[in-house]
């Protein structure tokens, strides 16, 4: 094994890293603001409103990221009406595409996370809400929003992660993110091995960022769950 | 009748579940400073009554007012009624506080947020007010060191005071209470009476749904029986208890000592 060769293309991987986490987090953050009222929508509105947002989330979730990405790339390109509006510019671009595919992914899955935590929102809080004046918008904002974020934390959590990982098909479509870096890297040198492991030691460090990151948000959050007695959070195997 | 100076009046209150007809018909008019215990066996309908007043179920006819004003009703594509302007029922709950049977509290805000919540965002008063208003009634209540703690945190009868503050913190026209102890272990429950029973003297108007026979009939001013949809017996505690004038109060009473 050689990491020297890694050593001497360091600039490669560092190339894309950054396109890694710009593609991730951008994803991330279109996902999640759209996420919101889609979920909102989901669990509240009437069924013509329901009903296109149902197959947005069956289909982004049924269907592979891969194949998603390539209808994209691929297939937009076969609309001539789409190649001759002014979105063309965008979606002839490998990055754009990406950045597209990934973020409705990611929206797709973080609506349906919000929407099993908001139907969980306990009964008798929403009651307690109406019962105090609230208007529904003031009700959302305030009681239904905050305590189904904080449900949904975990699983989110899972999505980010997900979303990284996922991230790496990004380097299928000519794009240079740390798997494309390490795809460079192997075919100029032949070294698989020392090219891939690099690559996972830079999504690993991610990784734990964000679960560092994310643990430091619910110990804030998650107030209300824990015990008051933080001496008995243990919980045993029974013998 | 003045119905100006009734804390609360309905009238002719009918409210049926599909086939279910719950209430009957029912007439009440509270006075301010008034405090009526609302008796009946489970399924009389004492509760729909009370979610009834405060719109968290709505009457299928009838009027209700609260504070001289009249909720407008209007009737939906279908022919159902339901409330003409939503900010005039948000409006009118903000002067009904309720204390439900499982307290309800807000499970991710702590007890001084539970109770500063509605001031703040409903009433829009300034928090440095609403903050101080919530610690002086959480202390009334008598839990003023608990300030920060969660509800999960908390036994059941503090939260159920915990929810009386954040009732009281809306400086409320009515209080309504639903079944405020029934969830509650025994030996919780006469703290939570005594906070009632400390507000009644106060002279707050309360509507109290209940199964404590002893705090009917110490603290009401009035009480009222409810037997299938209809109100059989409304009187002082006096008047109902030593001379009821059915036969069902009688059974009722004798069932519950």
């Amino acid at each position: 094994m050689d990491f020297s060769i890694i050593a001497g293309n360091i600039d490669i991987y560092l190339e894309g890293l950054k396109n890694t986490l710009i593609l991730v987090t951008i994803s991330l953050a279109f996902g999640l603001i759209f996420a919101i009222p889609l979920a909102v929508l989901r669990t509240s509105g009437n069924q013509y409103v329901q009903a296109p947002i149902r197959a947005f989330v069956y289909f982004f979730r049924g269907t592979p990221l891969l194949v998603q990405m390539f209808l994209v790339y691929y297939g937009f390109g076969q609309f001539d009406l789409l190649k001759e509006s002014f979105l063309w510019p965008l979606f002839k671009e490998a990055y754009f595409c990406a950045l597209f595919t990934f973020s409705l992914n990611t929206c797709a899955y973080t609506t349906e996370i919000f929407r099993g935590a908001i139907v969980a929102t306990p009964h008798g809080e929403i009651e307690a809400a109406r019962a105090a004046g609230m208007s529904t918008f003031l009700m959302l904002r305030r009681i239904v929003l905050p305590s189904a974020f904080r449900r949904a934390l975990p699983a989110y959590s899972n999505e980010i992660i997900f979303m990284l990982h996922g991230s790496a098909l990004a380097s299928v479509i000519t794009i240079i993110d740390i798997t494309g870096a390490a795809r460079i890297v192997n075919s100029r040198f032949y070294s698989p091995y020392e090219a891939f492991l690099t690559a996972a030691a830079f999504y690993m460090t991610i990784t734990f960022t964000f679960v560092f990151l994310i643990r430091r948000l619910e110990k804030r959050w998650h107030g209300h769950l824990q015990p008051a007695d933080q001496s008995v959070t243990k919980i045993e195997a029974p013998v | 009748m003045d119905s100006s100076r009734q804390a609360i009046s309905v009238e002719n209150l009918h409210k049926s579940f599909g086939e279910n007809e719950v209430l009957k018909g029912v007439h009440l008019a509270a006075s301010q400073g008034e405090v009526i215990s609302v008796l009946g066996s489970s399924g009389s309908g004492k509760s729909t009554l009370l979610r009834c007043i405060n719109l968290l179920e709505i009457p299928n006819s009838g009027i209700i007012r609260v504070a001289g004003e009249e909720v407008l009703m209007k009737k939906n594509r279908k022919g159902e009624n339901q409330p003409a302007d939503r900010r005039q029922v948000e409006r009118i709950r903000a002067k009904l506080a309720m204390v439900f049977q499982q307290f309800n509290l807000w499970s991710h805000m702590t007890i001084l947020e539970n109770v500063m919540e509605a001031p703040v965002h409903v009433l829009k008063q300034e928090r440095k007010r609403a903050r101080e208003r919530a610690v002086h009634y959480l202390e009334k209540v008598g839990i003023g060191d608990k300030l920060g703690a969660y509800p999960v945190h908390l036994s059941g009868g503090q939260q159920q005071r915990a929810a009386i503050a954040r009732a009281l913190a809306m400086e409320p026209e009515v209080i309504l209470f639903d079944e405020p102890t029934s969830a509650l272990d025994p030996e919780l429950v006469g703290e939570v009476l005594q906070v009632m029973r400390d507000l009644a003297i106060e002279g707050r108007t309360m509507i109290v749904v209940t199964h404590e026979m002893g705090f009917a009939r110490e603290v009401s001013s009035r009480i009222i029986f409810l037997d299938q949809g209809l109100i059989i017996e409304n009187g002082t505690p006096a008047e109902v208890f030593d001379s009821p004038k059915t036969e069902r109060f009688q059974t009722f009473v004798a069932a519950m000592m």
